[in-house]
C-alpha cells in the first residue's frame, strides 16, 4: 500500500475492529496476511517478538485470574502486527502530509509534532541496536547487569535528541505554523485494502453488539 | 588470517569490491571519505553481510571493531562501568588517557575528543586476534594522533586494520591497501607500496618522485627521507 492517508486509516480501522471482538481480530490477521508484506514485517524484529511475550504474560495473568486471557492474546497481538505494519509502512513525512491534508495548515504542528515522536522511535530501535552490538563487541550479553545502564543511555540519548531538534529549530528561526501542500498517489489495490478495512470494523461492531444483546438476554 | 573472498557490496549505484587476506601485523586501509572503508570494516567484522562472497577468519577468536564515533561503543552511565564493561581497571585506563576525569564522570558528559580518546584507551587495552579501527584520529588533536601513533606501532601481536583518509601522521604500518574505483587493492609491503599508493599524500608522492623513498610511514621515517633530498 502507498497512500498514507488509507495506511493510517486502515490501521485506526483495524485495531479498533481487533478491539471490539476475537471475530474482528480474526478478520483484521486475514487483512494483515493479505495485505501486507508480512515476511518483511516479522523478519528481524526481535522487539516485536519481546512484546508479544509481554502480552502472553497479561495473558496467562488474566487466565488464571478467570479472565478471558487467550481472546486478548489474540485481539492485542493483532493490534501489534497492525501496528509493526503502520511502523514499517510510513515513511518520513507521511504523517505530516496526513495532518495537514486532513486539517489544513493548521495540521502542520500537529503533523511535525507527530513526525518528531516517529522520528525518536526509530532513533531508540536504531540505539538499541548500537548497544547491542556494542556488548557484543565487548563479549556480554543483555542481562539484568547491562539493561540498566543501557536504559539510562537511551533515555539520556533521547532528551539529548529532543533538546538538540529544539535548539536546532529555534536557531533556525522556527515559531510556529508552516505550509505544505501534500501529494499522494493512491492505487486500487490501497482503495480496495482500505474498503476492507472498513468493512471489518462494521462487522466486528455488528458482531460485538449482537453478542453483547445475546448475553444481555 | 583474514581471507576476503570476492567481497561485493553494493548500495544503490555505490559499489564496493573487495579480494585479499590480512596476516598478522598493521594494515593501512585508505580511501576517500565515502569509498567504503567504514562498510569493510563492518564486513571484516562480521556486523554486515556483503552481497556476494565470503570472510573467513583463520585462528581469529577474538575481534574489535572500533567505530569512528565513540559514542556508539557507550554501554555505561559512567567512566568507570565503562571500563568495567571493557573488563578493564578504570583507573589504569584514566591514567592512560591524561584527561583529568575520575571514574564517577558521567560518560555522556565528555566531549567527543574525550570520549575517543577513553574509548581508544579500552580498545587498546586488551589484545584481541582482530582489531579493527575506523578512522581512529578522527576527534583527537596533532599531539593525541601522535601518541595514538606510537601506541598502535608498538603492537605486535594480531591483525589490525587501520581504516583511515588520515593524510599528515601515521603509525609504523606493514601493509597498505587502498579503495580506488570501488575496488579494493594491495599496494603491498613497505616501502615498495609507497611507490603503488595512487592516492598517498603530497609530501609522500614528493619523496617517492624525489627517489628517496620513506623506509615507513612514521614522522621519524619521513624526517629520515626529507633529510636525504637535502643532503
Amino acid at each position: 500500500m502507498q497512500d498514507p492517508r488509507i495506511i493510517l486509516a486502515s490501521a485506526a480501522l483495524l485495531s479498533l475492529a481487533a478491539f471490539v471482538s476475537i471475530w474482528g481480530a480474526a478478520l483484521a490477521l486475514i487483512w494483515w496476511l493479505a495485505f501486507t508484506p508480512r515476511h518483511r514485517l516479522l523478519k528481524n524484529r526481535p522487539a516485536l517478538f519481546v512484546m508479544a511475550a509481554l502480552i502472553a504474560i497479561v495473558s496467562g495473568l488474566a487466565s488464571l485470574t478467570g479472565g478471558s486471557g487467550i481472546s486478548y492474546f489474540i485481539r492485542m497481538t493483532v493490534i501489534l502486527l497492525i501496528g509493526a505494519w503502520l511502523f514499517a509502512g510510513l515513511k518520513e513525512g507521511d504523517i505530516l502530509s496526513v495532518s495537514v491534508w486532513g486539517l489544513g495548515n493548521k495540521g502542520f504542528e500537529i503533523g511535525v509534532t507527530a513526525e518528531m515522536g516517529m522520528q525518536m522511535a526509530y532513533a531508540l530501535f536504531e540505539d538499541c541496536t548500537r548497544i547491542r552490538i556494542a556488548l557484543n563487541l565487548k563479549g556480554q550479553d543483555w542481562g539484568i547487569r547491562t539493561i540498566q545502564p543501557a536504559g539510562h543511555l537511551l533515555i539520556r540519548d533521547a532528551l539529548q535528541r529532543a533538546e538538540d531538534t529544539a535548539e536546532l529549530l529555534a536557531m533556525r528561526g522556527y515559531r510556529d505554523g508552516g505550509t505544505l501542500c501534500p501529494v499522494f498517489h493512491p492505487q486500487r489495490w490501497d482503495a480496495i485494502g482500505g474498503i476492507c478495512a472498513a468493512g471489518i470494523l462494521v462487522f466486528a461492531v455488528v458482531v460485538g453488539v449482537s453478542e453483547f444483546f445475546i448475553l444481555y438476554r | 588470517m583474514l581471507v576476503l573472498d570476492h567481497i561485493t557490496a553494493r548500495h544503490g549505484p555505490w559499489a564496493l569490491a573487495a579480494d585479499g587476506y590480512f596476516s598478522e601485523g598493521i594494515h593501512l586501509v585508505t580511501g576517500d571519505v565515502g569509498s567504503g572503508k567504514s562498510t569493510l570494516a563492518l564486513i571484516m567484522a562480521g556486523l554486515f553481510l556483503p552481497e556476494k562472497g565470503t570472510v573467513r577468519r583463520e585462528r581469529i577468536q577474538t575481534v574489535m571493531l572500533s567505530s569512528q564515533f565513540p559514542e556508539f561503543h557507550l554501554t555505561g552511565l559512567t567512566v568507570g562501568e565503562e571500563c568495567a564493561s571493557w573488563g578493564l581497571d578504570a583507573e589504569k585506563v584514566i591514567r592512560s588517557t591524561g584527561l583529568y576525569i575520575t571514574a564517577a564522570t558521567q560518560s555522556l558528559c565528555l566531549s567527543r575528543g574525550e570520549l575517543k580518546r577513553l574509548h581508544l584507551a579500552c580498545a587498546l587495552g586488551r589484545p584481541y586476534d582482530l582489531l579493527l579501527l575506523d578512522e581512529p584520529f578522527s576527534s583527537l588533536d596533532c599531539s593525541e594522533k601522535e601518541r595514538l601513533c606510537t601506541e598502535l606501532s608498538r603492537q605486535h601481536e594480531g591483525i589490525t586494520v587501520i581504516f583511515t583518509h588520515e593524510q599528515v601522521i601515521f603509525p609504523r604500518v606493514d601493509r597498505i591497501w587502498e579503495i580506488v574505483d570501488g575496488r579494493l587493492t594491495d599496494c603491498g609491503d613497505l616501502p615498495g607500496a609507497l611507490e603503488r599508493w595512487r592516492h598517498a599524500p603530497s609530501l609522500i608522492k614528493k619523496l617517492v618522485r624525489a627517489e628517496t623513498v620513506p623506509e615507513n610511514l612514521t614522522p621519524e621515517d619521513i624526517r629520515e627521507a626529507a633529510c636525504r633530498i637535502q643532503e
